[in-house]
């Protein structure tokens, strides 16, 4: 054989080769340049992810190694603090990847962050039409339609989150919201005890359970479960609620002795100092009136506690006067 | 990866409040607990509310999302009284139509739903000045409501057309529900105006774009009123249906910005780039509606809260102690 023929056909094999390796599937392998990056994001240094995945570096990756990075580029943002800068590069990624659920979930649940349901909620659907049993997106939409008002949307949304993921405490609870407000609360009840027996010292999800049994009527059970969130650290809304539930059930000595270990804790409440004005208005509503009176405002842009206040103590005082008179009334005609 | 669910999980649940999560706040927990007595009190412990449903065509059917937010929340409403559209809707929430059967006809609703649109009877209107009939419009809400008369109603109910000859607004109160509908949805220029007990009548809009008057009538002491303005502004007449909706839009802007001060509440759906015709957004307009309502509803309660505790207080003052509920 002749040189030149011999060259030729080294160069064409050659030719061949190259071309092939960029459709080789086995080669060069989906994952292995970010290999490095990925670990850096798993030990939390989200910093030195940045500087991995710097322009020059990303300019080398082809997809999915490229749509990957910009996942990794905003959750690195999103741990440093960065909600702004990671929402740009999900939208870039998604720009370019536009079919990519996990890109498309992360930009709705940074723009749900930020209170733009109506465009996350877009993004959401998309990736549902991708993916339609994407529990991310689902539970993204169960929020944001909950947030909106369409809370049987949101109801099925959690139904469909929970089916793919039902070890979710959280929103187990938050579906029991979602049916609560939607008047079902056998079913919120139920909900609840799920989401209680994955985390039963979660304090939000006793709280809302004594909300439903309380709608129920039944007071003991949902006084015994404000008492879980308070021994869980539940806080001073809790001794709120347990003042004003007593006053309903009728239980005035103890809505008394609630609404003084509130101002204990909290001078000036103004569910204990309402609890205490209710609780002498039969006896003495000028006493009551008085009680009102530091807390009260007409402005329309005050506080409603203040403007409740305001309304019970000028009904206080005019029953004050009705008696009086009727007092004189009576002295008068003897 | 399993970091990256953690995250977004993490994201989800810090995303803000959760509209469905109890308020602690002491403006959030004495709501509740007012809201609780209202809704159980009856009228004379708290005000009678009126719902009040404006005019706005097709738009209109935003009320729908309104009363739906309403319902969910168990907001006692006690009389209804609409204009137009929102006499359509009106009629059938007073007659106990199912909010779900509400919703679907809103959905199928379409711009000759009310009336033969067909080309024929459009070239009759232009060329002969024949207005259209909206008899279809009366048999589709005899149809639905099962030819209920006023008294049979669930609610007590009002809507309002105008006397073209005289312009003056007529409330109807008694009688056949369809009738009194079409007659407060009969636009003028396009329908014939209906002769109906010596009046001929057409679209209250034109007189009472929000009836809080007809609701007060029925006894209504304090309303919310929801309200389908158009923003008048951005439209640009191109055809002649395109001009009267324009004039009657403007005619309906100005006659709800003095009627809007007589509601004790407003809620109002951003649906005025809307068109007064446009079937192809009704499933938005009744978003909008949802939306609206439910960001509105906790100053809604706080507001009917307000005018119910001079109510309540009487028996609060009657409370002996010891005395279990």
């Amino acid at each position: 054989m002749t040189t030149r023929p011999l060259a030729f056909s080294s160069a064409l094999l050659f030719c061949t080769a190259a071309a092939g390796a960029a459709w080789w599937p086995f080669g060069p392998a989906y994952g292995k340049p970010l290999q490095t990056v990925r670990a850096l994001s798993a030990q939390g240094r989200s910093a030195d992810v940045l500087t991995a995945l710097n322009p020059v570096f990303m300019q080398t990756l082809r997809s999915p190694d490229l749509r990957d990075a910009y996942l990794l580029r905003g959750e690195a943002f999103e741990a440093l603090g960065r909600p702004d800068a990671a929402l740009g590069e999900y939208q870039v990624g998604t720009g370019l990847f536009p079919k990519s659920v996990v890109l498309l979930t992360h930009e709705g649940s940074l723009l749900h962050h930020d209170g733009l349901d109506e465009h996350a909620r877009e993004l959401f659907k998309l990736a549902l039409g991708y993916e339609p049993k994407n529990w991310r997106a689902h539970l993204g939409l169960a929020e944001i339609e909950s947030r909106l008002g369409f809370l049987d949307r949101s109801a099925a949304h959690y139904e469909s989150a929970l089916e793919a993921r039902p070890a979710q405490a959280d929103a187990w609870r938050d579906y029991a919201g979602v049916l609560f407000d939607l008047r079902e609360p056998t079913a919120a009840e139920y909900a609840l005890h799920k989401s209680l027996d994955l985390a039963p010292n979660d304090a939000a999800a006793h709280v809302l359970l004594a909300f439903v049994l309380r709608a129920q009527d039944d007071y003991p059970g949902a006084f015994a479960q404000l008492d879980a969130a308070a021994a869980l650290g539940g806080g001073t809304g809790v001794l709120r609620a347990k003042a004003l539930w007593l006053l309903e059930a009728g239980r005035r000595n103890d809505a008394a002795a609630a609404a003084t270990a509130i101002l204990a804790v909290e001078p000036g409440d103004p569910v204990a100092l309402w609890v205490r004005a209710r609780l002498l208005l039969p006896s003495d509503p000028s006493g009551a009136a008085k009680i009102l009176e530091p807390f009260s405002a007409r402005a329309d842009d005050a506080p409603f506690s203040a403007r409740a206040a305001a309304v019970l103590r000028d009904a206080a005082l005019q029953e004050a006067q009705k008696r009086e008179k009727i007092r004189d009334a009576n002295a008068n005609a003897k | 990866m399993r970091r990256a669910v953690a995250l977004a999980l993490a994201l989800l649940a810090a995303a803000g409040p959760v509209l469905a999560a109890p308020d602690l706040s002491a403006d959030g927990l004495l709501r509740d607990h007012l809201w609780r007595e209202v809704r159980r009190a009856p009228v004379g412990r708290r005000p009678r509310v009126g719902l009040v449903l404006s005019a706005g065509s097709l738009r209109g059917v935003a009320h729908v999302g309104v009363i739906r937010v309403l319902e969910n929340a168990g907001f006692p409403i006690d009389v209804v009284a609409g204009t137009s559209m929102g006499s359509v809707v009106g009629s059938f929430y007073a007659g106990g139509i199912p909010l779900e059967r509400m919703w679907k006809i809103a959905i199928n609703l379409r711009m000759d739903s009310g009336a033969n649109l067909s080309v024929r009877s459009l070239i009759f209107l232009i060329l002969f000045d024949r207005l259209l009939s909206s008899e279809n419009a009366e048999k589709m809400i005899r149809l639905t409501l099962h030819g209920m008369t006023f008294d049979r109603l669930l609610k007590p109910f009002a809507c309002v057309s105008m006397d073209i000859y005289t312009g003056e607004a007529i409330i109807f109160r008694d009688g056949d529900v369809a009738t009194a509908v079409r007659a407060s949805m009969n636009l003028p220029g396009i329908f014939q105006p209906l002769e109906y007990r010596h009046r001929f009548l057409v679209d209250g809009g034109v007189v009472d774009y929000i009836p809080v008057d007809a609701a007060r009538l029925l006894g209504a002491q304090w309303t919310l009123a929801s309200v389908t303005e158009t923003d008048f502004t951005a439209a640009r007449p191109k055809s002649v249906l395109d001009a009267l909706e324009q004039v009657i839009d403007i005619r309906g802007a100005y006659l709800s910005r003095e009627q809007r001060r007589q509601a004790n509440f407003l809620i109002e759906p951003p649906v005025g780039g809307i068109g007064m015709f446009d079937s192809q957004r009704i499933p938005e307009a009744l978003d909008k509606g949802v939306i609206a309502a439910a960001k509105r509803l906790p100053a809604a309660e706080e507001s009917l809260i307000l005018a119910s505790i001079p109510l309540l207080a009487p028996g609060w003052s009657a409370e002996s102690a010891g005395a279990a509920r």
